[in-house]
């Protein structure tokens, strides 16, 4: 009777350390054990995030690319998943590296497509998601890109379409981009701040998208770091077929040199911003 | 290209010294606890003469101080020792930016940072989802902590009774 009870108590314990284990690897409530955990469902302490993305005057206006093309875009789609506005403190440093931990955090179901190209040069950029968020301050952004379930750039991550022209020539393009990204972020760097939501206000986040990292700036010195890590538009055009350039990363890989090529996935990782800040990209890195 | 700023804390007391006086030039001088950024390209290149913007914690939306970087991407600035919490420090230039935060304790030592810098009372945290792109924490809750030692420490004990009964 006393070793059946002892081994009745021993495994009991086992079952309580098994739970314990299991708990380890949930996703748990990120606050300090310290922290009060009150006020964000609480009536009056809750505002709205407007989550934008953004091309910036690149995409909206048209630029020349660091080997003279004069590039418009008609649309630039791209599709967003799994974004993220969190409170961080300490604030998350995307550049430091370590860990993104919420506070709070509020996340857009779904995955939504977006045209950057969306509007004229004066329009603001273009709202992906409204989400209902407790006041406080969103310094951290994320998001992952996925190839979009439907609509005109089904299939892809990024969809550029457009005319690019130089010297006379004027070529119509479509570039589509396969590639899974996910980009951690920290602050928005602009002319204004955002995240910064009180309650029953709206603020703004911003996710951004640098294509002049993909193009080179024509604008900027030949040796500016913006066009001597830029793919340029000339070993674009140079895959064009009957006056049209329609490829994707499969007929990148194919048709561009394996200098080219490696250059253009070098940049992928770079394209996401939030405002000039710069963000980690954890998807196709870790590849 | 990629940006840091390097960050340097000079902390002295703050406090005047008696003015020294001689043919009419008055002169004083105090200690103050300042704070000195240094911002570079990824390169090493000093992000000279770049824009630099000071926000304190108690309202982070108004920039409470601004100027510019020196040839070497140095910029100082005196805080407010009086807004303790998380101080932040944007440099900009060509289309690029970086942003240092510094922690800043009141005269106390204690409350050195707001929870989210805005001075506003911390919200409750929502529960990270599976799908999330933000890693969860995966600390252990002081229950699990408990479980745990509670059952190593009776592992320990067990072992010691099975060793410790003898043959029958």
């Amino acid at each position: 009777m006393q070793r059946n009870s002892f081994k009745a108590f021993t495994l009991g314990c086992l079952a309580l350390v098994g739970l314990a284990g299991c708990g380890s690897e949930s996703p748990t409530a990120t606050a300090p054990e310290t922290e009060p955990t009150e006020t964000a469902s609480a009536e009056g302490d809750r505002g709205t995030l407007v989550i934008r993305a953004n091309g910036e005057d690149f995409v909206r206006e048209g630029f020349t690319t660091k080997d003279g093309w004069e590039v418009q875009f008609d649309n630039v789609y791209v599709s967003l998943a799994d974004i993220t506005a969190a409170q961080t403190d300490p604030p998350f440093d995307p550049e430091a590296g370590g860990t993104l931990e919420a506070k709070a955090e509020v996340k857009v179901e779904g995955t939504q497509v977006v045209d950057l190209a969306e509007g004229d040069e004066s329009a603001d950029p273009v709202m992906v998601s409204e989400v209902e968020a407790p006041a406080g301050r969103f310094n951290a952004l994320a998001w992952r890109m996925v190839p979009a379930e439907s609509g005109p750039s089904e299939g892809y991550t990024v969809w550029m379409q457009g005319t690019a022209s130089k010297d006379g020539e004027t070529l119509p393009f479509a570039i589509k981009v396969n590639e899974e990204l996910a980009f951690t972020c920290g602050d928005f760097i602009g002319d204004e701040r955002k995240g910064i939501l009180a309650a029953d206000e709206e603020a703004d986040l911003e996710a951004t998208f640098h294509f002049d990292h993909l193009f080179g700036d024509g604008g900027a010195p030949p040796d500016d770091s913006i066009n001597t890590g830029a793919l340029g538009f000339d070993p674009l055009a140079a895959l064009a077929t009957n006056g049209t350039l329609d490829v994707d990363s499969a007929a990148l890989q194919a048709g561009l040199s394996e200098e080219d090529y490696t250059t253009f996935l070098a940049i992928l990782p770079s394209l996401g911003h939030v405002g000039e800040g710069h963000c980690e990209e954890v998807r196709l890195t870790a590849l | 290209m990629r940006l840091k700023l390097a960050l340097a804390l000079a902390l002295g007391a703050v406090g005047w010294a008696l003015p020294v006086l001689g043919h009419g030039v008055g002169m004083e001088h105090r200690r103050v606890s300042s704070v000195e950024v240094q911002a570079r390209f990824e390169t090493g290149e000093p992000m000279a003469q770049a824009q630099v913007l000071v926000y304190a914690p108690d309202d982070p939306a108004e920039i409470w101080q601004q100027g510019t970087t020196d040839d070497q991407g140095r910029f100082s600035f005196v805080p407010d020792e009086s807004v303790p919490g998380t101080w932040e420090v944007v440099v900009r230039q060509a289309g690029h930016g970086a942003i240092a935060t510094i922690p800043v304790s009141d005269g106390a030592g204690a409350g050195a940072e707001t929870n989210n810098g805005t001075g506003e009372p911390a919200p409750a945290t929502t529960e990270p989802s599976a799908s999330s792109v933000i890693s969860p924490n995966t600390t252990l809750s002081p229950v699990q902590r408990s479980i745990t030692i509670g059952s190593v420490i009776w592992g320990f004990i067990g072992t010691a009774l099975f060793f410790a009964r003898g043959k029958r």
